[in-house]
């Protein structure tokens, strides 16, 4: 047992080490706290409301009053796009968390029976790469859109994203955690543990699942920005959050075709958009390299 | 080795063949059709043979088997899903009379048990009749599909030609400059690639190509001016994919033995990287190729709506808008069955490519 | 391997030569340039069958290719009728019966002649249950044409239409209706080849089956990309200006004024909203007043608005100037509930914005605490601009009453299952006129409507709206109207009009004689090109 601990620890600080030379990914891991901490406090610091309509100054250019200027109802852009960052953390973040949770146990459980419920738990996996995304996404949202589930305003228009996304992003980590929970089955000290006596449960908690953790934290910081394209995606299709909610999927979807007469509605979202897609993908990327075994 | 040789003799020749015929149609070179069914039938006959010579029968059997009840189960399942949207078919703005509205729903069988509907789909389905459009009028499904299928084939096609011209020969060279500048430099570009949605890149590429330099068409898909922009959109996003997929596993296999032992033996270093080292790192690309083509298809519905191109992704989003049931089922069913036979063919390739695989028959 | 590479680079050299050879002076599908006007419809018109096309995209087509009874005189504000098939009609002294004259000499386009059989042809298929028109409510008006409809009879020869000896038309009504000649304009009661529809049945709308008599015919129909209409020479009147009409089927907005800029299209006859401030500026864009209202309704079957006072507090504390300036498309605001440019529009009709009496009305219904006020909800379906009306009302709402309303947008087909099963407390909706009479917005909210959701319904109401159908007289009528209004808008209140409807259009400089008009309704055949 003590070996295992002094395993995982060492994986973990030699990994941390790892991480720490990699200036990339430790800036947009920076970035990325500064995103969620602005995501946190969207109300206390957006310097408007972001749902305050200024009739008299709709469409402005970036200007001192509002540095980002104004949509096509009035409202400042900045506020809008500190909002939209709590939209799009959320939807990212919540959205991966669903995904792991689903998919990990669903992932675990068959891994661990293996067998012939493992086979007919991946079959059905493997149907649903056999659905168009698409077209899942679109029903999906439109039947859960239409389903009163919570009350909190920010919630009620989250919902349907959250649960639609969560459907079409659990089967990449299922697959991943079965595969993961298959191999570290055979290792001897999980073998030994089962001789021992553990049940099926607390061996896959105690013993599989802190080994596989890095993997699956390295898929997860992946994941984040997938979802967050995948929302923006959404909200091209008409399908994007409950207004006046709006993230920078729907900022970016309502300014795109203004590119060439209202600039400066695609220039902060799209900006915004891009920069942390980057810095999910980067810190991925130097997590990857620090953490996951396999590839080191 | 025997299998590489075969593979040799059949597969490269063929390949370029096609290449031929989807550059002949991107430069709107008309090809008589007899041309694409004897390039089809023979790639069909050359698979037969191949799979019987390698004793995969069975295995290609049970696989065939197990797509179709795939994409049965996926038809069903849809089916059933429509039911639970809210709002029907013949719901406008206009409300119709009520008498009015029964007549129609009687004509398409609406007012059956759901039991029935289901079952008539299924039969019609097994017939290979998908039934009658709900909103255009007298036009059947698979006219409909079969209108709108070539521009959005065409599209994807390109594009996964373009991310593979792109991304194999991006990824290899970073990996050939491991850690220096062009490795950076390669790498900061995919990886930009994949964090832009297209419906960003696209505006700008129109306003730069189109409006600043005049060189491409912004709208419609009518030749090589309208067909390179949505394309270039569509493709690099895979293409950074591949890129760093190709990468990772050119670093993985020049770790490996075999290539410690060719430097060893002092085989120059480009004769390493082009016969062992890329036909070995090109197999996770190839495994990878499934989930690429269901990216294209999902995305190729953004750029077809900006571009105004006449495909079939406007009809899987529009369909369900108009609750338009059997155009819906249609749609679900072709990108299916495209999903299902492409995983199939990967699969296929990879048992051909790599005779290590194990076919669980 | 070199033989290889020079064959692949003569292949190459070759595709390069022959493709990138422009086509000068050609439009798509090898159209002269000079000669063919490029207008964009937005979608694949759902069907050419007029007697089964619901939506604007088939009847812009179809008004082109064919012709009614009567035409509209597109160049009267009034939007008078002018003959077209039909060169007289005239109603008896009850305006229960119609005598219709039909012109002589009309040919289809494969040299049949017009007669009044295929108008009666035109009819008993727009009636027939079989066809299943959703249009076949629109002849309700003749004699027992909604029996037939309803298959309680199925003689048609019972129903109210017959031909003369002298081959014209005799129409009965089942009650007078001063509007009926509108009817004759719309491409449901357009006559119909009997013979062609029954030889190709569903195909019969197919470029080489359909048979049609207007100024254009149709020649290539190249599904979700593009109709080219090419001048019918046999016309019986003045034949087109332009020999062709190229429509493409662009949906995406902004990518069709892409191609508009770079000269790709000549008309594009529907402008996304936000760019409107700037695109007003340009020489191309015009605008016109449309018979369309824009209106938020009330469920009023249940608190708060099941009172009155609430909803008229409503009605006051809406600023509908605001919200037309914000949509800066030319929109009209509208208190009253016929729209501008419609017979019996009233400028001074309706609740006008009065923040002060509204929050007294408020009080007098006993919601002086505002935190009592029940939670409400305003309904639009998704779509940016019903967002951006909804998004500026709740912060009206907010501002002078001191309300917050909640917002719940709902794809567009579930909106209209939820406006039928349970409507939010407040929904929006709009209305197209179908011909240029006011019965077409009074009778949306009578107890009979399918389209009134609010629950609200009233005997009063109704038989002003039935008086006023079949009134002769255009004064007395006018006054009716105005009484029904003052009732609805002023008393009632079950809706608030917002604003009156406006069409954006950019027309290209060479494009010369394209009128917009009150119904968008786009006639291409006096067209010219410079």
């Amino acid at each position: 047992m003590s070996s295992r601990a002094l395993k995982g620890h060492s994986l973990w600080y030699g990994g941390w080490l790892r991480l720490k030379r990699n200036k990339v990914a430790v800036f947009s891991g920076i970035y990325i706290c500064i995103l969620c901490l602005i995501a946190l406090f969207a109300y206390q610091i957006s310097p408007y409301a972001f749902d305050e309509q200024y009739m008299d100054r709709i469409l402005e250019s970036p200007n001192l009053v509002h540095w980002l200027g104004t949509d096509s109802l009035g409202r400042d852009m900045l506020s809008r796009l500190i909002h939209g960052a709590r939209m799009s953390m959320a939807v990212g973040i919540i959205t991966a968390i669903i995904s792991l949770i689903v998919g990990a146990s669903y992932g675990a459980v068959a891994g661990w029976i293996g067998g012939r419920v493992d086979a007919i738990m991946m079959r059905f996996v493997d149907l649903l790469y056999s659905v168009p995304t698409l077209v899942l996404l679109i029903l999906v949202k439109v039947v859960f859109d239409s389903m009163p589930l919570f009350t909190n305003p920010e919630l009620k228009a989250l919902t349907g994203m959250l649960l639609a996304l969560s459907v079409v992003g659990w089967v990449t980590l299922a697959r991943m955690v079965r595969g993961q929970v298959l191999q570290v089955k055979q290792l001897t000290y999980v073998e030994s543990a089962r001789a021992l006596g553990a049940s099926g449960g607390r061996i896959v908690l105690r013993h599989i699942f802190p080994n596989i953790l890095g993997p699956i934290i390295v898929v997860l910081t992946f994941q984040i920005p997938s979802n967050i394209l995948y929302e923006s995606f959404l909200s091209f299709l008409g399908l994007g959050l409950q207004p006046p909610f709006s993230s920078w999927g729907v900022l970016a979807n309502e300014g795109w075709r203004s590119l060439r007469s209202y600039p400066h509605l695609i220039i902060s979202p799209g900006l915004a958009l891009f920069t942390a897609m980057l810095a999910f993908n980067l810190l991925g990327d130097g997590l990857r390299d620090a953490f996951d075994p396999q590839s080191r | 080795m025997m299998t590489g040789r075969l593979n040799l003799a059949f597969g490269p020749p063929l390949a370029i063949f096609w290449l031929g015929l989807v550059v002949a149609t991107f430069f709107d070179v008309s090809i008589p059709s007899f041309v694409w069914w004897s390039a089809a039938a023979y790639t069909l006959a050359g698979a037969f043979w191949h799979t019987i010579r390698y004793g995969m029968l069975a295995y290609v059997g049970k696989r065939l088997v197990e797509s179709l009840i795939t994409v049965a189960v996926i038809a069903s399942a849809t089916f059933l899903l429509l039911r639970v949207l809210p709002g029907g078919p013949f719901d406008s703005e206009k409300a119709l009379p009520p008498e009015i509205k029964a007549a129609i729903e009687k004509k398409y069988q609406l007012d059956q048990p759901l039991l029935v509907q289901y079952g008539n789909f299924m039969v019609g389905l097994v017939q290979g009749d998908l039934g009658e459009s709900y909103k255009y009028l007298g036009r059947n499904i698979s006219e409909i599909l079969a209108e709108s299928l070539p521009a959005s084939v065409q599209l994807g096609v390109y594009a996964l030609l373009l991310a593979y011209l792109i991304g194999i020969p991006f990824g290899v060279l970073a990996a050939r400059y491991h850690n220096r500048w062009p490795d950076h430099l390669l790498m900061a570009l995919a990886i930009s690639g994949v964090s832009v949605p297209s419906f960003l890149v696209a505006p700008i590429l129109i306003l730069i190509f189109c409006f600043g330099l005049g060189w491409f068409e912004p709208a419609l898909w009518d030749g090589p001016a309208y067909y390179i922009l949505p394309t270039w959109v569509l493709g690099t996003r895979a293409a950074a994919v591949i890129a760093r997929l190709v990468r990772a596993s050119v670093l993985e296999v020049i770790k490996a033995d075999y290539i410690r032992t060719g430097r060893a033996k002092g085989l120059s270093e480009s004769t390493l990287l082009f016969k062992h080292v890329l036909r070995n790192s090109l197999i996770p690309v190839l495994t990878f190729s499934g989930p690429l083509i269901a990216g294209i298809i999902t995305g190729s519905f953004v750029v077809e709506q900006i571009f105004a191109i006449p495909g079939i992704g406007k009809h899987m989003v529009l369909s369900v808008s108009n609750r338009d049931y059997p155009l819906i089922l249609g749609t679900t069913l072709v990108f299916s069955v495209i999903l299902v036979v492409c995983n199939l063919l990967v699969d296929l390739l990879y048992a051909y490519v790599d005779p290590r695989i194990k076919l669980n028959v | 391997m070199s033989n290889i590479r020079i064959l692949v680079f003569a292949l190459l050299t070759t595709f390069l030569s022959t493709g990138c050879t422009k086509k000068e002076g050609k439009a798509d599908y090898g159209l002269p340039l000079s000669e063919t006007l490029r207008i964009n419809i937005l979608q694949e018109p759902p069907s050419l069958d007029w007697s089964k096309s619901v939506d604007t995209t088939s009847s812009l087509i179809e008004n082109n290719i064919m012709e009614g009874l009567v035409e509209y005189d597109l160049n009267d504000p009034e939007l008078s009728l002018v003959p077209a098939l039909a060169t007289a009609w005239k109603p008896n002294s009850t305006a229960s019966i119609w005598n219709i004259t039909l012109r002589k000499g009309v040919k289809w386009t494969d040299g049949v002649d017009f007669t009044a059989q295929h108008v009666i042809d035109g009819w008993e298929r727009l009636l027939n249950p079989a066809t299943a028109s959703q249009y076949a409510y629109f002849l309700f008006g003749v004699k027992n044409a909604q029996k037939y409809n309803e298959g309680k009879i199925t003689d048609f020869s019972q129903v109210g239409i017959r031909a003369d000896a002298d081959g014209n038309l005799v129409v009965e009504l089942e009650k007078p209706k001063g509007y009926f000649p509108y009817l004759l304009a719309h491409h449901a009661t357009f006559p119909i080849r009997k013979d062609v529809v029954e030889k190709h049945k569903d195909r019969w709308t197919d470029p080489e089956n359909i048979v049609t008599l207007g100024a254009y015919r149709l020649k290539i129909w190249d599904h979700d990309k593009a109709i080219v209409l090419e001048r019918n020479e046999g016309y019986y009147g003045e034949k087109a200006k332009t020999k062709y009409v190229l429509a493409y089927m662009i949906n995406e907005m902004s990518t069709a004024i892409n191609l508009f800029d770079s000269g790709k299209l000549d008309f594009q006859s529907s402008l996304p909203s936000r760019e409107l401030r700037q695109l007003r500026s340009r020489k191309e864009y015009r605008e016109a007043g449309t018979l369309g209202i824009y209106y938020y309704g009330f469920n009023t079957r249940t608190p708060p608005f099941n009172d009155v006072r609430v909803r008229r507090a409503f009605a006051h504390a809406i600023d509908r100037k605001q919200i037309t300036d914000m949509l800066a498309g030319g929109q009209i605001p509208l208190s009253g509930w016929v729209p501008v440019g419609m017979f019996g529009y009233e400028a001074d009709r309706g609740l006008k914005f009065d923040p002060e009496l509204a929050n007294k009305l408020l009080e007098e219904a006993g919601f002086k605490d505002r935190s009592k006020f029940p939670k409400i909800k305003l309904g639009f379906n998704t779509n940016e601009d019903h967002q951006r009306v909804a998004e500026n009302v709740q912060a009206q709402i907010r501002k002078n009453l001191g309300l917050d309303i909640e917002l719940a947008n709902e794809e567009w087909k579930v909106y209209l299952a939820s406006l039928k099963s349970n409507p939010p407390s407040i929904y929006r909706l709009g209305w197209l006129a179908d011909y240029p009479d006011p019965d077409n917005f009074m009778n949306l909210m009578s107890s009979a409507s399918e389209n009134n959701h609010t629950g609200w319904s009233s005997k009063t109401y109704d038989s002003y709206v039935d008086k006023a159908v079949s009134m002769t007289n255009k004064e007395e009528r006018r006054k009716t109207y105005s009484e029904a209004q003052k009732f609805l808008t002023e008393m009632e209140v079950p809706a608030v009009p917002i604003y009156s409807m406006v069409s954006q259009i950019l027309v290209s400089p060479r494009v010369e004689g394209l009128k917009e008009n009150p119904l968008t309704r786009y006639i291409f055949k006096g067209v010219s090109l410079k």
